[in-house]
Formats: structure tokens, sequence, C-alpha cells
């Protein structure tokens, strides 16, 4: 499947090739209403919400436990259950705080 | 010829404008809108994405440079047209319609643009951005980014010079393209109605229409287009006069505005502007509220000024009430751009374009003191 | 029919393409015609065939100072992505990639969307398009963990990762019945992924088109056709997930599995019409309080009707 994609991406490009009114890129200036870019675009950005990226990091590394746990789940019954949503409930406990304190938040 | 000449005649059926209004022609700008919809046009939000220019009205020195950049930005095909008065739009669009179909034409065209190499570029001599604190104390870079005269749904002829720290903006500088320009005076306002050439009082029809005009854009900013396409059809039929459609259909959209929890709940607490705040940046009363009291005041005075149920008046805020029928003949309210750029510091840019969207502009004045 | 389907040949690659192709070809010739009906103008479907002609048509252009490679690998990256989210979906009898962890592959590809959305906006050197870019991110953090959590959810019902087996598990009940939330949970995330309807702010008018403003020719084409593919690839994915698979009287499976998929994918493109955006700092706060927890609360019922079962 990976060689039909790029086939399908390569066919779609030969295609323009052939039938554009021109091959080259044209090289422009970034749009900015009409007027010419002060600076470069590409720069440190401001993320304002990167507190929030932290939050997802320990959220999302805990996820990966989940889908073992969800193949075994069955087997080990109650106390696989109880475990799991025990952790889960303190990290949301944790979400909650950062609600609170404002993280979610950035406009 | 063959293929693609029938590629042609398919893509130039589809083909997307980017539409230009120098301020005093929003009525040609929307003669175009709408026959461009007739056509199965759409409108573009960048020239990348745009075949056709379409300048609207003539535009003075600044914006004559503005649109020029523009016309390099267009990759082709491409076609500009310059349209001075509503009638005259069908056959613009007729000509830049056979213009853009002529391929060998526009194979000419481009190759007469592989011009200038890397470092000759147009913006090859932009500056790389300079670091800043930011509110939490970080050093990032801060980019100087102008919103404005060209941009969806933006207010004809205004520039903010923002501070963008991100996408939010710390600090904005306001003015507007050309002024003193056009055979208007400095310290006359430049009017937003259609003039051509001279100041003349827009009717209750048109008021109403560019209330819808301004709703239609508001919408499409929340992106909601469904509802900003029923707002400019209303726009259309109060400006062909078909009063009683329009009526009926703004009722509907009323309807179907207060009826959106997601759009209520989305521009609710967004650029909050209580009335002393307005007195002082000298903006028109009625727009006391959030971005949701606004949308529905721009409605109640669109209903007002288009002759809708007498009703209306009592529910919307005290402003419109007062301002009935005969106090929106009296003439346009004037936004000063000072008071723009002060109303969008501290917001990021997508709420900042729903609050300038918000304040139902009608023209712009000019700036006295820098 | 409670079969597990079997792998295929690899030959059968391009077939499963071309479904994957018709359907987002359908999903374009839909929003095309509602489009259309919304403006008034009768040409609406015939607006996707217009349009692939213009950006065929049209040259295609760079910017000063663009980061070229990664630029370009973006604006393909979503196409890629869908065709590879389809290999695992069963089509009746037959799938192209018995994977035993497919429902984790899939998770895998879906977040891949975050760096070529992403990409595409910073590769331009477009303030719009960064702006745009980062829009997407954002909205990354609020619907990616629910929409992960809710993945989790069929995969414990059926005690596998393996899609097929997923699909096998619901018979006589479609967890779309007693998973509601994590069905609607997980359709929020295909159409974030496909940067589609409430999730376009990243595509937004206010930032001339966001991670788009720069694009043109045929690389705007294989963006937006690598939205559509999204789009119709999530829509494939919830039949066996969620949707009984093909599972369904009289037609044969395969059949089902596509009637499904066209019908939640119409769904989905419908929903665009109805809704406004979405900005991400009013989402964010939906996605983390109400929606994760709301899709955990979907496992933990999920899992004690498992283990009680």
């Amino acid at each position: 499947m990976a060689l039909v994609a790029v086939g399908v991406v390569a066919g779609c490009y030969l295609a323009h090739r052939a039938l554009a009114i021109a091959r080259r890129p044209l090289l422009v200036s970034p749009f900015q209403s009409g007027w010419r870019p002060e600076e470069h675009a590409l720069s440190r950005y401001h993320v304002r919400w990167y507190l929030v990226t932290v939050l997802f990091l320990a959220f999302d590394v805990e996820m990966l436990f989940m889908y073992p746990w969800a193949v075994v789940v069955a087997e080990l019954g109650a106390t696989a259950v109880v475990e799991m949503f025990v952790f889960l409930a303190g990290v949301l406990v944790a979400v909650v705080w950062a609600w609170r304190e404002g993280a979610l938040r950035w406009v | 010829m063959g293929v693609s000449g029938a590629l042609a005649r398919l893509a130039t059926r589809h083909a997307h404008l980017l539409v230009i209004e120098v301020p005093g022609h929003w009525l040609t700008r929307v003669a175009v809108e709408r026959q461009a919809g007739v056509r199965g046009w759409r409108l573009a939000v960048s020239p990348a994405d745009a075949d056709i220019l379409a300048v609207c009205g003539s535009p003075g020195p600044e914006l004559a440079l503005v649109v020029a950049n523009l016309w390099e930005q267009l990759p082709g095909p491409r076609a500009r047209i310059d349209v001075a008065a509503p009638e005259l739009v069908a056959a613009a669009l007729d000509q830049a319609e056979a213009t853009l179909r002529d391929t060998p034409r526009q194979r000419r065209d481009s190759a007469g643009r592989d011009g200038p190499g890397r470092d000759e570029a147009p913006g090859g001599d932009a500056a790389l951005a300079h670091g800043s604190e930011d509110r939490d104390g970080l050093e990032m870079d801060v980019l100087h980014v102008r919103l404005g005269p060209v941009l969806p749904d933006w207010p004809a002829g205004l520039v903010l010079r923002t501070h963008l720290h991100g996408d939010l903006i710390v600090e904005a500088q306001a003015g507007v393209v050309d002024v003193g320009q056009g055979g208007l005076a400095g310290g006359a306002p430049v009017v937003g109605g259609d003039t051509s050439g001279e100041a003349r009082r827009p009717d209750a029809g048109e008021l109403a229409a560019q209330r819808c005009d301004n709703v239609a854009r508001l919408l499409a900013l929340a992106g909601w287009s469904d509802a900003a396409g029923l707002a400019r059809a209303i726009r259309d039929h109060l400006l062909i006069g078909e009063r009683s459609a329009a009526t009926t259909e703004l009722a509907r959209l009323r309807r179907r505005v207060r009826r959106s929890w997601l759009l209520r709940w989305s521009l609710r607490r967004v650029g909050l502007l209580p009335s002393d705040e307005l007195a002082r940046l000298g903006l028109a009363p009625n727009l006391t509220g959030d971005v949701w009291d606004r949308l529905n005041g721009m409605l109640d005075r669109a209903t007002i000024a288009a002759g809708g149920p007498a009703g209306v008046a009592a529910r919307g805020p005290a402003g419109v009430a007062a301002g009935g029928p005969t106090g929106v003949a009296a003439g346009v309210p004037v936004t000063p751009p000072a008071a723009v750029a002060s109303v969008v510091s501290g917001w990021d840019v997508a709420t900042a374009r729903l609050i300038v969207a918000s304040l139902d502009i009608a023209a712009l004045g000019v700036v006295t003191d820098g | 029919m409670a079969e597990v389907p079997a792998a295929v040949s690899g030959g059968w690659a391009p077939v499963a393409a071309g479904l994957l192709g018709t359907l987002a070809v359908a999903a374009a010739l839909l929003d095309g015609a509602l489009a259309g009906r919304a403006a008034g103008v009768r040409s609406g479907m015939g607006r996707s065939a217009g349009e692939v002609a213009r950006l065929l048509r049209q040259r295609r252009r760079t910017t000063v100072a663009a980061d070229r490679l990664l630029w370009r690998i973006g604006g393909a990256g979503l196409l890629v992505m869908a065709l590879m989210i389809v290999t695992v979906v069963p089509l009746g009898r037959w799938t192209l990639f018995d994977l035993d962890v497919g429902v984790v592959w899939v998770n895998a590809l879906d977040v891949l969307a975050w760096a070529f959305v992403w990409l595409t906006g910073w590769g331009a050197n477009s303030a719009y398009a960064l702006v745009g870019g980062y829009r997407f991110l954002a909205h990354g953090l609020a619907y990616e963990l629910p929409l992960m959590f809710a993945l989790v959810a069929p995969a414990v019902a059926a005690s596998s990762l393996r899609v097929g087996e997923v699909a096998a598990a619901q018979q006589g009940l479609w967890f779309v019945v007693w998973m509601p939330v994590a069905f609607v949970v997980y359709c929020l995330g295909v159409v974030a992924i496909a940067v589609w309807g409430p999730f376009s702010p990243a595509l937004g008018r206010d930032v001339a088109g966001g991670v788009t403003a720069e694009l043109s020719g045929v690389d705007r084409l294989l963006f937006l056709a690598g939205r559509y593919a999204l789009l119709a690839a999530g829509a494939a994915f919830a039949v066996p997930m969620f949707l009984g698979g093909g599972a369904g009287p009289l037609l044969p499976a395969w059949a089902w599995v596509l009637v499904k998929a066209t019908v939640l994918l119409a769904g989905l493109v419908w929903l665009r019409r109805r809704v406004p955006a979405l900005r991400p700092d009013v989402f964010m706060e939906v996605g983390w309080l109400v929606l994760l927890p709301a899709v955990l609360l979907q496992d933990l019922l999920v899992a004690v009707v498992v283990i009680g079962g």
C-alpha cells in the first residue's frame, strides 16, 4: 500500500507536469495582506498553551499502558479494572488541578 | 488543443476571485460577489487560491502598490479586472473568463515571470524575527504582521500593524489605506458606503444591506459558512429591492443564529466593551456587550432598517430602539481606526478578527494623531 | 459470519486505494452539492471536478526561504496516511494487512496528522500559515486523548487489538449501541484529523486559509484530497470498530461495509454545514473536562461489562 500511495502522489505530480501552464514553481513572497513581510515567519513561536503539552505528555504515556491492558483485562478480571481506573482517576485529579490553575485557558 | 482546451473550459467555469474593495465602493464589491456566485465562481481567501484579481474602484497609490504585490503572488492562470461601478461587473467578469481560458496567452504570461533568482526575489530582503519576553518571561520572537487591507471579510481600507507573540496581538497600530487621496480632504471621514466619488446618504435598504453584509462577515469568520451565505443572500435581496423576501429571510436568519448554542457559546465573553469604554474610544454606544450581543444588535438594526416587525425594537439593545428608522437615516456612524487597534490588543488573531467584524463598521475615520 | 477476515495478497492494494478514492470523491461531490444548494447555484456537483481541473492547470508556487522539503511532505502526507489506515480495515471476509495490533496502527497513523498539518503550515514561511499550523496542534491537544481512549473501548470489549476480531466480536449487538460516547468521540476525532467543519480553524478565513494560504496547483490538490481521504478512511475504520463490520441482512458483508462507511461519511460531510467552528481556545476545556472524563467512564463501563460477562 505504501507503494500505491507513493504512486498516487507521483501520478498527481506527473499529471500536473503535463497539464499545468508552467512546470516550474513560481517564486513569490509570502502573502501578508498585500504587503511585503517585515520578517521571516519561521521563528520561535509563542506557544501559549505549552502547559497543556506537558499535561498531554503525562496522559499520553499513560495511554500506552492501556493497549496491552485492553487485551488482557477480561482474563485478569476485577483487580485489573480497579487498578487501571484508580490510576486514571489519579491522573484526572491532576487534570482538574491544572484546570483550576488556569492551564487550560490562555486567551 | 483537445485535453488542455477541455481542462481550461472546466477550470474556468469554477474560477476563484480575490476581490479588493477600494473604500467607498462596497456596492461594486457586492455586485462582483453576487455575479461571481451566479456563475458558480467562488471567492478566494488568498492570492495562492485565486485566478482572478478583481479591483473594485480605482485604488490610490498605496493600495495600487498592494494590488501590484498581490498580482505577482497569483500563481496563474491569472486575470486582473478593474471594476469602476456595479453596472460594469458583468462585462468585466466576461473579460476575465476569456483571459483565463486563453491557454497560450497564460503560458506566455507565466513564462515571462521566471525572472529573478532566489536572492533578488520579492521579499528576499526580509529580516529575521527578533526576540522579546512574553508575559511568562520567556524569550520568544515577535512578528510584525499587517492585517489588511486585503484579507477575507475585513473592513475595506483598514490596516492594522500588529506585534504578534505567537498568534497573540500584544500591540497594534491602525491606519486607513490612501487616506487623503481620491478627493477626500484630510479630516473628512472616509465614507464606507458606495460614494462613486460623491458623498450621498445611503437609503434604509442600503443600510440594512450593509448590516447584513457585516453579519455575513462575522458569521463567516465564526466558521459558519451556511449562515453567512444566507446573510449574503438577504443583503442581495435588499439591494435589488425585494424587501418582503428579505424580511422573511432575515427573521429566519435571526432564529437560526439565536438557536445556535454553539455559536453563542463561542462568541460569549469575547471582546467585552462596557459603555464608558465605548465612549472613551469614540465608538457607537449601541456596541455594548460581547461579540454575541453585537451580532444580535446588528441583526436587530438590519431588521429595523429593512422595515421588519415593530416588536423587534423592544427586544433589541437600548441603543437600537432609540435609533429607529429616523435615527439611522441621519447617517452612518464613523469608526475611528485607533479604536479598532485598541479593542484588539491582548486578543489572539482569531478572536481579534471576530471583534473587528462585530464592530459593524460602516465607515472609517481618518487617523489624526498617528 | 463470525469468521475473522483473512489477509489477501498485497496485489489488492490498488483496489483498496481505489475504493478509498471512490469514497473520497463521493464525499467531495456531496460537499460540493450541499455547498451549491446553500449558495443557490446548480453547478454544485460539478464543483469538485472543476476544482481538480483548476488545480491541475494552475502553476505551483514556492515562497521565499520556504522549508520546501518539509512543506511538500506535509502536503502529500495526509493522503498517504489515509491510504495506510485503510490497509487494516477489513472488507467483509478480506483484509489487506491482518495486523495483530491493528488498532494501535491506526492510532499511530492518526497522530501523524499533527506532523503533516503543522509542517504544511510551517514550510511556507508565511505568518498566516504558521498561525494556522499551531492552531491545529492546539486542537490536537484537546481531541487526541479522548480519541485514543475511544479506540480502547471496542478493543476492551473484544479483548483484541486485531481489527477483524473487534468486528467479529459484535455479533448480535453493535458496539455503537452500548458505547455511544466512544463512538461520538471517535467521530469528532475523525473530523478533527481531516481538519473538517468545526475543526477547521487551522484553515480559517480569518488567516487567509491558514495552513493552505500559500498552496497552489497540485500541492493544494493533494492537501485537499488528503482531507477528504482521511474523512473517508475514518468513516471506513468506524465500521469494524463500532458498526458491526460486515454484519447485515441480504447483502454480502463487503457491501455492508461500504454502505455503512458511506452513510457515516455523508453524515460527517453534512455536519460541516450545520455548525460553526470550534476555536482551539474554547475547545480545550471541553476536550479535557468533558470529553476525556466521559470517554473514560465509557471505558470503565465497558471493562465492567466485560469482566462481568
